[in-house]
C-alpha cells in the first residue's frame, strides 16, 4: 500500500509541474497508475465495487487537481470507474442467473431467500433496474425512481448457509478485480493503438491532387497523413509555423523525410492561403460533451477562415481526448498561460515589462489553447470512425456514466 | 391560403356564437356543426395560457367575463365527459383544481388527475385499469389540446404503467398501489427536476454577466434565484411579455431578491442585445427536433442572439418532452388569447391571437434538463429511447 502512495505522490508531482506532453502519454501513464491502485486494494467482500470506486475516485481526484487543463487525466479516470461499475453489473446480473438457478433446485434455499425480505421479483426485473442506474438519467427512469436492488444479490448472498453459495461468493470477489483489471488492459491497449486506428482512415478523406492545412505539430495528424501516403495517394500539406513554440517547423521536416510535398506559411498567413486548401486538419488537445475542441493556439482562427470558404474543417482526436464537461468559459478556465519568455526576450525588455512593481506597464498573455465552438467543426475523426459534433454526447453516454461526472 | 387554417375555422366557428370577441372576419360558408361536438371545450380561448395567465395575476376583467360566460353557458358540458364508468368523478374536474395551483407543473397536475381516477378506478385487474387510464388521458388531452405539457405528462404516465405492468410479478392490488405512490412522488421529482437544473446551471452565469429572460417560467426563475443565493454579481433583462405583462411581474419577484434588474419593452431586445451575455429561456414543450415551443416572441429573440453569436439556453424539465415535430410555425395546434392593446380595435382589423411560437434547434445552444446538460440533438434520442 505505501508503494502506491509513494507511486501516486510521484505522479501527482510531475503532472502538476508539466513533465509529462502530450495528453497520449498523460493518458497512459494515468491508467497504469490506477492500475496499480486497484490491483493493490484490499476489498472487503461485500460491496466490492464501491471500495474500488471509492479508492479510484480519491487518486483521481489528487490527479486532476495537480493539472485540471489536462483533461485527458479526468477522462481515464472516469472510464476506469465506468469500467468498474460494467463489470460490477455483469457480475451481477450472472450471479442473479446462478442464484436463480440454485433457488429453483433447493426449497430451502427459497425459503431462505424469501426470508430475508427480498419480494418475488424476478432476476429479469432486478437486472433491468440496475442496469438502468448504470445509463444516465432518462425518461425512462423519471418514474421509477432508484431501486435499492443493486445491494440486494451481496445481502442474499451473504446471508445464505449453503456451501455452493459461499464458493461462489469467494469467487466472485477474486473475479471483479480479475474483470476490471482486463477492461483496464483493454483501455491501455486502446490508448496506445488510437494512431493506428485513426490513420486507417485516412484513406476515405484525403483524394488525389489535395491541398491540405494543418496548424502546429500533432503526432496523429502526422500519422494520419503518411498513412494516405502509403497507399499512394499524392497530395500537398501547408503547414502552419504555430507561433511562439513553432512546432509546424517540427512537424514540416518529419513530413518532408517522408516524402510529402510541404509549405511552411506563418500563422497570419492562413486567411490569405486558405482559398487554396481542400481541406484543413488538425489534432485536438480535448474535445468537450457539446462537441467543441480544444486546441492548440490559432486553431480558432484556421477554423473561422475554413467556415468563411467554406473548407471541410477535420478534427482527429483518439477516444482518451473525448471529455464528458460541457465548456463554460473554456477560453479562461480550460486555458494554462505559458512563459512570456516565448514572446519576448527578457533581456531588450526588462525596462518596460511590468513585473508589478509598477515601473513598467507591458504585459504579456501567452495562451496554450484555443476553443473552437462546435458549429464550425465538420468532422470528427476518432478511433471509433467519423462522427458529427451533434454526436458527441453518443459517445460520451457510452464511455461514461452519469454519477462520475462530478469527481 | 389563409382560409384554410385551423384557427381561422375556429374563429369563423365563434363568429356563428354571442360572444363578444372584438373581430369580424369575411364569411366562408360556416363550418360543420360536428366541430362544437368533438370539442367539449368550447371556449377557443386556450386553457392553458388561460391558467398561466391566472398564475401570473394580471388577467384583464374582459377575460373574466368570458370565463365567467364560458363555464355559465355550458355547466353540463364538464360533467357529461367523465370518463369513469357511472361514478359522478371527473378527471377534468380533477385536472382543472390541481391545475390552479401556481407552483405546481402541468405534467404533475396531470398525472396527479390520473392517480386520482386510478384511486376512484373499480377495475380488478391491470388491463381493466390500463383501458380506464386510457380513456382518462384521451379526455384530458381532448380538452385541452393546445397545452404540451399535459400530453407529455399523459404520456409518460401511460407509458410507465403500460411497461411496468408488462414484468410478471406482484398481485393486481401491489401493483396498483405501487402505480399510485409513483404518480404521487412524481410531484415531488418536479420540484427536484427544477433544483437539479438550477444546479446544472450554475457553472453557466458567471460574475458580471448580464441574462435576457423572456417569460415567467418558474424553472429560470429557480436558476436565478439559485445563483443570487450564490452569491453571484449579475443582472437581468426583462421582456415585458406583452399581452401577458409577465415581464413586470418577474421583474417584481426579481427586485424581491436583489437581483439588479431592467425591464424593455419587447421591440427593445434586439436594441440591448449588444450588452447581453447569454439568453435565458423555460419552454411548455420541447419537440423532437430539438427546438422549443414556448411563449410569443421566443423565436424573435433567439433569431436576434443567433445573429449576434450570443448563446441561448433553454430551461426545461425532461417531462416537457413531446413527440411533436413542426416544421414550421403554424403547424402547431393554434392556441389563441385574447389580446389587450387598451384600445377598441376597430371591426375590419384582424388580429394575430397566437399565444406561442415554435423555435427551431439551430439557434439554441444548450438545454438543461433534469436529465442533464444536453444539446439538441440529444431529443430525439431520449424520446426514441423512451417510445421505441
Amino acid at each position: 500500500m505505501p508503494d502506491v502512495q509513494s507511486m501516486v505522490a510521484e505522479f501527482v508531482n510531475k503532472l502538476r509541474k508539466r513533465k509529462i506532453e502530450g495528453s497520449q502519454a498523460t493518458a497512459k501513464c494515468t491508467v497504469e497508475l490506477l492500475r496499480s491502485v486497484i490491483s493493490h486494494q484490499r476489498v472487503p467482500h461485500a460491496n466490492q465495487a464501491a471500495a474500488l470506486i471509492d479508492a479510484v475516485k480519491a487518486v483521481g481526484q489528487q490527479l486532476v487537481a495537480a493539472n485540471p487543463v489536462e483533461l485527458a487525466v479526468g477522462n481515464v479516470v472516469r472510464r476506469v470507474l465506468h469500467i468498474i461499475r460494467e463489470e460490477d453489473l455483469s457480475l451481477t446480473t450472472a450471479a442473479m442467473a446462478g442464484l436463480d438457478l440454485l433457488d429453483a433446485s433447493d426449497d430451502d434455499d427459497i425459503d431462505n431467500c424469501k426470508g430475508i425480505g427480498y419480494p418475488a421479483m424476478s432476476a429479469a426485473v432486478v437486472a433491468a433496474a440496475a442496469r438502468s442506474t448504470l445509463r444516465p438519467p432518462s425518461l425512462q427512469t423519471l418514474l421509477e425512481g432508484t431501486p435499492e436492488s443493486a445491494t440486494v444479490p451481496y445481502t442474499s448472498s451473504s446471508g445464505a448457509d449453503s456451501e455452493s453459495k459461499t464458493a461462489d461468493k469467494s469467487s466472485l470477489t477474486r473475479k471483479l478485480k480479475h474483470d476490471v483489471i482486463e477492461g483496464v488492459n483493454q483501455l491501455i491497449h486502446e490508448i496506445s493503438g488510437c494512431h493506428e486506428q485513426i490513420a486507417e482512415q485516412a484513406i476515405e478523406h484525403i483524394h488525389q491532387n489535395e491541398v491540405i492545412l494543418t496548424l502546429g505539430s500533432s503526432r496523429t495528424v502526422l500519422e494520419f497523413l503518411c498513412a494516405a501516403k502509403e497507399k499512394k495517394r499524392s497530395f500537398r500539406v501547408f503547414v502552419a509555423e504555430g507561433a511562439p513554440r513553432y512546432q509546424g517547423h517540427l512537424l514540416a521536416k518529419e513530413l518532408v523525410a517522408r516524402g510529402l510535398q510541404t509549405t511552411v506559411i506563418t500563422d497570419s498567413a492562413v486567411f490569405a492561403m486558405i482559398s487554396r486548401v481542400n481541406m484543413v486538419i488538425i489534432g485536438a488537445h480535448a474535445v468537450m460533451a457539446n462537441g467543441g475542441v480544444i486546441g492548440p493556439v490559432g486553431v480558432n482562427m484556421a477554423a473561422l477562415a475554413a467556415k468563411k470558404h467554406a473548407v471541410p474543417f477535420v478534427v482527429l482526436a483518439g477516444s482518451h481526448k473525448l471529455c464528458p464537461l460541457y465548456p463554460h468559459n473554456p477560453e479562461v478556465l480550460l486555458n494554462e498561460l505559458r512563459s512570456p519568455s516565448e514572446l519576448l526576450d527578457f533581456g531588450e525588455f526588462s525596462d518596460c515589462l511590468d513585473f508589478g512593481a509598477g515601473s513598467g506597464s507591458l504585459q504579456v498573455v501567452n495562451p496554450t489553447f484555443d476553443y473552437v465552438p462546435p458549429n464550425l467543426v465538420s468532422l470528427f475523426i476518432t478511433d471509433t470512425g467519423g462522427h458529427n459534433p451533434s454526436y458527441m454526447y453518443r459517445l460520451i453516454a457510452d464511455y461514461y456514466s452519469a454519477d462520475d461526472l462530478v469527481m | 391560403m389563409w382560409r384554410s387554417s385551423a384557427s381561422f375555422i375556429l374563429d369563423k366557428h365563434l363568429n356563428n356564437k354571442p360572444i363578444s370577441i372584438t373581430h369580424s372576419i369575411d364569411s366562408p360558408p360556416p363550418p360543420s356543426a360536428s366541430m362544437a361536438d368533438e370539442n367539449p371545450n368550447p371556449n377557443p380561448i386556450s386553457a392553458y395560457y388561460e391558467t398561466r395567465a391566472a398564475h401570473h395575476g394580471i388577467v384583464t376583467s374582459e377575460w373574466l367575463e368570458q370565463a365567467q360566460a364560458a363555464v355559465q353557458r355550458y355547466p353540463d358540458r364538464e360533467n357529461s365527459v367523465s370518463p369513469v364508468s357511472g361514478s359522478p368523478f371527473s378527471v377534468i374536474e380533477e385536472f382543472n383544481s390541481w391545475r390552479q395551483q401556481p407552483d405546481l407543473a402541468e405534467a404533475v397536475a396531470a398525472i396527479r388527475a390520473l392517480a386520482a381516477v386510478i384511486r376512484a378506478s373499480e377495475a380488478t385487474t391491470m388491463m381493466e385499469l390500463e383501458i380506464e387510464l386510457k380513456k382518462a388521458s384521451d379526455t384530458l388531452k381532448a380538452w385541452d389540446t393546445t397545452s404540451i405539457s399535459l400530453t407529455a405528462g399523459c404520456d409518460l404516465f401511460m407509458r410507465y404503467v403500460t411497461r411496468t405492468s408488462a414484468l410478471e410479478f406482484e398481485d393486481f392490488n401491489s401493483a396498483k398501489s405501487r402505480v399510485l405512490g409513483r404518480a404521487e412522488k412524481f410531484g415531488e421529482i418536479s420540484c427536484k427536476a427544477r433544483r437539479v437544473i438550477a444546479i446544472l446551471s450554475q457553472d453557466f452565469i458567471f460574475d458580471g454577466c448580464t441574462i435576457l429572460v423572456h417569460g415567467f417560467s418558474r424553472v429560470v426563475f429557480e436558476i436565478l434565484k439559485t445563483s443570487a443565493q450564490n452569491k453571484k454579481l449579475f443582472r437581468v433583462l426583462c421582456t415585458e411579455g406583452r399581452p401577458d405583462k409577465t415581464g413586470v411581474l418577474l421583474a417584481k419577484e426579481l427586485a424581491k431578491l436583489d437581483i439588479p434588474v431592467k425591464l424593455l419593452i419587447d421591440s427593445a431586445v434586439a436594441y440591448s442585445m449588444d450588452e447581453v451575455d447569454m439568453v435565458f429561456v423555460g419552454a411548455d414543450g420541447v419537440v423532437e427536433s430539438g427546438g422549443i415551443i414556448n411563449m410569443m416572441g421566443t423565436y424573435q429573440i433567439a433569431l436576434v442572439a443567433h445573429s449576434m453569436n450570443k448563446p441561448v439556453y433553454v430551461a426545461a424539465e425532461s417531462y416537457k418532452f413531446a413527440r411533436l415535430y413542426p416544421l414550421d410555425q403554424k403547424d402547431l395546434e393554434p392556441a389563441l388569447r385574447p389580446n389587450d392593446f387598451n384600445v377598441p380595435v376597430p371591426p375590419k382589423v384582424e388580429v394575430e391571437r397566437s399565444a406561442r411560437d415554435y423555435t427551431p434547434p439551430q439557434y439554441l445552444t444548450l438545454l438543461f434538463t433534469d436529465l442533464g446538460v444536453l444539446t439538441p440533438s440529444v431529443v430525439s434520442d431520449e424520446l426514441i429511447q423512451l417510445y421505441l
